[in-house]
């Protein structure tokens, strides 16, 4: 029995080492793709492509699901996007709401007979609506479908374009995100097949008009900790990722890919609690059964400007969300594990996936327990204790100290020094409480899907007038 | 032993979390000052670089005029920077005159020497960023220099050489491109090369022309691209040639160049292309005679209206409906080909391209209105009423309204009938509520009937207009089956 809790521990040890020692690796190649990329980008001049023939059309999606509040906002922000050739497709996925009369009374939108035709999977559209005023606009009404998966399908269903941006309802994207985004692709559109931009928290930011005025830091410790995580996982973890060609995921909160491709994968998964990361794998295994040579992107510097939860209990709904849809794609996905024919994404990426995501929770809560069995037999060695408990809070700590630093040397959103060190504090204190909560919420969403129910939950929004504010619930 | 020392032993293994707290303390400071550092010393360069900037940039007319000597400000390796960096942005802008003045003084001042000199000597990222400067200067005289960075083993020095070179704009900067393809030594992302001969080659897209005969299969399609957006009547007749070309990309392609340079035998070989084997080929020629508005192609426009292929389809029906003045005349013709799919096609391209809002505001117009009646007449024939009950419930203008109304009743279309229960609502205006009760009672007086198949003819056999393919059924339950939104996919 003393053995067994031992080597527990010891494999415990070596598995924290083993995910450090990889975060790291990520984190120097991700300097080092950012810096190439900045390199990059002092050769282009953006506005060569602004006025290109060559540009290609792109379609932006937009599933809005009672987002009136928000939406004309919104659709403003997507319609002001420096590319020459956009269609914006805003689809109200049943909304409850105002959602479709305002932008009806906004927009002047007028109900049409254009031909609706289901390539992919989805709910029944209800209308198609032009505006009056705005060619540029579709808007799309359907019945609701239950998921952000659906809605994107009902928009991929219209869309004309041969490359699709996907985007949030209730997103901000900076004017020239479209354009940096899409840079990858109209360098090399014969390989790249899909890119995605960094989405940031919005919270504690100024926005007017459908557009972002001055960049904030967030005031709570909730939210900060977010603008951490996020800056971690994008510069850090995306960056990396992507610049061994392993991109797993690309944000549905902004992200474009080939139409072609996502109508031959058959379109989002209506049923996928994470849809995102779900369409992702789904191409990637398309791809190298073709054995075809593809690229999918990670782009840092087009940015899209996001709301994240503002208390305890959305965020921990969102991810034991995020928990669900992991194990909702890598599950029926496992047979890409370890097998040749799907390269890299096989063998590295997705076993990191399941190993290092999807059953962290787990095997972090078998490590507790093991060491909480190693202290009750008094085989606990208090010294390895604390040698390892430092470790790993100096480890990870410097993971995302690591990210605000990338933040900090190349893209610098946050002018104010104040900003940047309560964001290093945060670096340092996200650990206590929020690591443990986090590990809760993902054991939560675990056991969630294990028992069928994969609602996805309302989330508490503050909109983005209140957005700096105090947050009010909806 | 040191007090805190003592201390520290006295606390155990408990020792190890305060050397923890304290090492991440110190951490975060030096990171910290680090940060703070360097901010300051950004702020401090970036002051100095502006108030620099200010200052040139107050003097740049007497620099430009030459009253200040370029000695005295190449001197300064920051100035150097500074006003090349103000020059080259300037130049961006500049008219005629002001260009060739900065031109003048980029030569007079060593900079454009300077870079040339370091596009052959330097390698890497400088020699990218030097070819980038180069490509902004726009001399003639850098042209050599840019076209041997074409051949660099780099593959960004060699992107920023063809950019460098699609920036001057000129037949000249084109030549070491197209040679270098001619003879297969250049592989670039076909995005870049295009863009790049699509600026140098505007003035004289005979070049292309000319290069489309010495090189392969796989170059002749971008070529292709690119004459197709540059063509000009320069090209005269010689483009119908390549409209017979054996590859589909490049007769496609002739498409979109014959639309341009519009020849005296554009319209007799897009009306061929339009009956071309490949679908994008035929798309190609719909959409170029589109841009002719010629209404000698309204039956050719009318046959691709009823296209197997769906994309076709919309093309031909977003064609015809920017043929203005000859709504009513597509409409009736349209009507007979007794193809819905057409039809409704058709009448969707004209909500989308705004035709027909035009013609439904022309109802409030007594002089327009017995036109507009015959349209929408014709349209609602052709299997829109949706149209005129939207406009009789949406819009802004109730005199409109209450014409589309009126319009309605006239039909006396039994597809309306069937449409009407889902169009009243407990929670409508009275207004509108009465206005669809007197239409439905108009429509019951004069015999309509609700049926269950459409009113319209099975679709026309012989051209196999309708979809067959599963995926081109329209959904039930939508309005009605017609165009989806189709642009250029180039």
């Amino acid at each position: 029995m003393n053995t067994l809790i031992l080597t527990l521990n010891d494999a415990l040890f070596l598995y924290y080492l083993v995910s450090n020692l990889l975060y790291l690796f990520l984190l120097i190649f991700a300097v080092r793709a950012s810096v190439l990329h900045q390199r990059l980008l002092a050769s282009i001049r953006l506005e060569r492509f602004r006025g290109s023939p060559f540009s290609p059309p792109v379609s932006i999606i937009a599933p809005a699901h009672n987002e009136g509040q928000s939406i004309a906002q919104c659709v403003r922000s997507f319609l002001s996007l420096d590319y020459p050739a956009i269609e914006v497709i805003v689809v109200n996925d049943g909304s409850v709401d105002d959602t479709l009369d305002v932008l009806t009374r906004e927009f002047q939108l007028l109900r049409t007979d254009l031909a609706y035709i289901k390539e992919v999977p989805c709910r029944s559209v209800r209308g198609l609506y032009m505006s009056q005023t705005e060619p540029r606009l579709l808007v799309v009404d359907k019945e609701a479908g239950g998921s952000k998966a659906d809605a994107t399908n009902a928009g991929l269903n219209v869309a004309s374009s041969p490359y699709v941006c996907v985007l949030d309802a209730d997103s901000l994207l900076e004017k020239d995100a479209l354009l940096r985004v899409m840079v990858p692709i109209l360098a090399d559109p014969e390989h790249v097949v899909a890119a995605g931009g960094i989405v940031r928290a919005v919270n504690g930011s100024v926005v007017e008009g459908g557009q972002l005025r001055k960049v904030r830091l967030p005031q709570r410790f909730i939210e900060i900790v977010q603008v951490v995580e996020y800056l971690r996982a994008f510069l850090v973890g995306r960056e990396g990722w992507s610049y061994f060609n392993m991109l797993m995921i690309i944000s549905g909160a902004f992200g474009v890919f080939r139409r072609d491709l996502i109508r031959e994968v058959g379109g989002y998964r209506p049923a996928a609690i994470g849809e995102d990361f779900d369409l992702m794998v789904r191409m990637h295994r398309r791809l190298r059964e073709r054995n075809a040579e593809y690229r999918a992107c990670f782009v840092p510097d087009p940015v899209c400007w996001t709301e994240v939860p503002p208390d305890w209990k959305s965020l921990g709904k969102q991810r034991s969300r995020w928990q669900k849809g992991m194990i909702d794609t890598l599950w029926p996905n496992r047979n890409m594990l370890f097998r040749p024919r799907f390269g890299r994404v096989g063998f590295i990426a997705l076993p990191n996936l399941w190993i290092y995501e999807a059953l962290a929770p787990v095997i972090e809560l078998v490590g507790l327990a093991s060491i909480g069995a190693a202290a009750f037999l008094r085989i606990l060695s208090s010294h390895f204790l604390l040698l390892f408990l430092i470790f790993g809070y100096a480890f990870s700590t410097m993971l995302s100290i690591g990210g605000v630093l990338l933040e900090e040397i190349t893209y610098r959103r946050y002018n104010d020094w104040r900003e940047v060190a309560k964001l290093l504090l945060c670096c340092f204190a996200e650990h206590f409480p929020y690591h443990q909560a986090h590990l809760w919420w993902r054991l939560r969403g675990m056991w969630q899907y294990a028992r069928g129910d994969v609602a996805w939950g309302k989330m508490t929004r503050v909109g983005f007038a209140g957005a700096a504010g105090k947050p009010t619930a909806r | 032993m040191n007090p805190i020392t003592k201390l520290v032993n006295l606390l155990g293994p408990a020792s190890y979390v305060v050397q923890a707290v304290v090492a991440s303390l110190i951490g975060a400071a030096i990171l910290l000052a680090f940060i703070m550092g360097r901010r300051a010393a950004r702020r401090r360069y970036f002051g100095r670089r502006d108030q620099r900037a200010q200052a040139l940039r107050r003097q740049l007319p007497e620099i430009l005029a030459g009253r200040i000597l370029p000695e005295v400000w190449r001197r300064d390796p920051l100035d150097d920077r500074i006003l090349e960096e103000i020059l080259l942005d300037r130049l961006e802008a500049a008219s005629r005159e002001e260009a060739e003045q900065i031109r003048f003084c980029l030569r007079i001042s060593g900079l454009l020497d300077k870079r040339i000199h370091q596009a052959r000597r330097r390698r890497g990222w400088r020699r990218l960023y030097t070819l980038v400067a180069l490509g902004r200067m726009r001399c003639p005289e850098a042209i050599p220099a840019l076209a041997e960075g074409l051949d660099d083993d780099n593959e960004q020095t060699a992107i920023a050489a063809a950019r460098g070179l699609g920036r001057y704009a000129m037949p000249e900067a084109a030549e070491p491109i197209l040679e270098r393809l001619e003879m297969k030594r250049l592989r670039l992302p076909a995005n870049v090369l295009q863009s790049s001969l699509y600026h140098c080659c505007r003035d004289r897209p005979s070049m292309l022309l000319r290069a489309m005969q010495f090189t392969d299969d796989q170059l002749r399609p971008l070529l292709a691209r690119v004459l197709a957006e540059v063509a000009s009547a320069e090209l005269g007749e010689d483009l119908v040639l390549i409209a017979s070309d054996p590859l589909p990309e490049v007769r496609a392609s002739a498409a979109r160049a014959l639309a341009g340079a519009r020849p005296r035998l554009a319209l007799a070989a897009l009306q061929q292309l339009a009956a071309d084997s490949e679908w994008f080929v035929r798309l190609r020629a719909v959409v170029a005679l589109g841009m002719l508005q010629d209404p000698r192609s309204i039956p050719v426009l009318l046959e691709t209206l009823c296209d197997p292929n769906r994309f076709v389809r919309l093309r031909a029906a977003g064609a015809l409906s920017r043929l203005e003045g000859f709504e009513e005349e597509i409409l009736v013709r349209a009507v007979q080909t007794r193809d819905r799919y057409a039809l409704q096609a058709l009448v969707g391209e004209m909500q989308r391209s705004g035709a027909m809002l035009a013609v439904l505001n022309g109802l409030a117009d007594p002089l327009r209105r017995n036109r507009s009646r015959r349209i929408l007449l014709a349209a609602e024939r052709a299997g829109a009423p949706r149209l005129l009950l939207d406009t009789v419930l949406h819009h802004s203008n109730w005199r409109v309204r209450t014409q589309a109304a009126r319009l309605l009743a006239e039909s006396q279309d039994p597809e309306v009938l069937r449409l009407l229960p889902y169009y009243m609502t407990d929670t409508q205006p009275p207004r509108e509520r009465i206005l669809l009760v007197w239409l439905e009672r108009r429509l019951r007086e004069a015999g309509a009937v609700v049926r269950d198949a459409t009113h319209l003819p099975p679709p026309r056999a012989a051209r196999q207009p309708a979809p067959s393919a599963k995926q081109e059924q329209p959904e039930r339950g939508i309005p009605a089956p017609g165009p989806a939104l189709v642009r250029d996919d180039r």
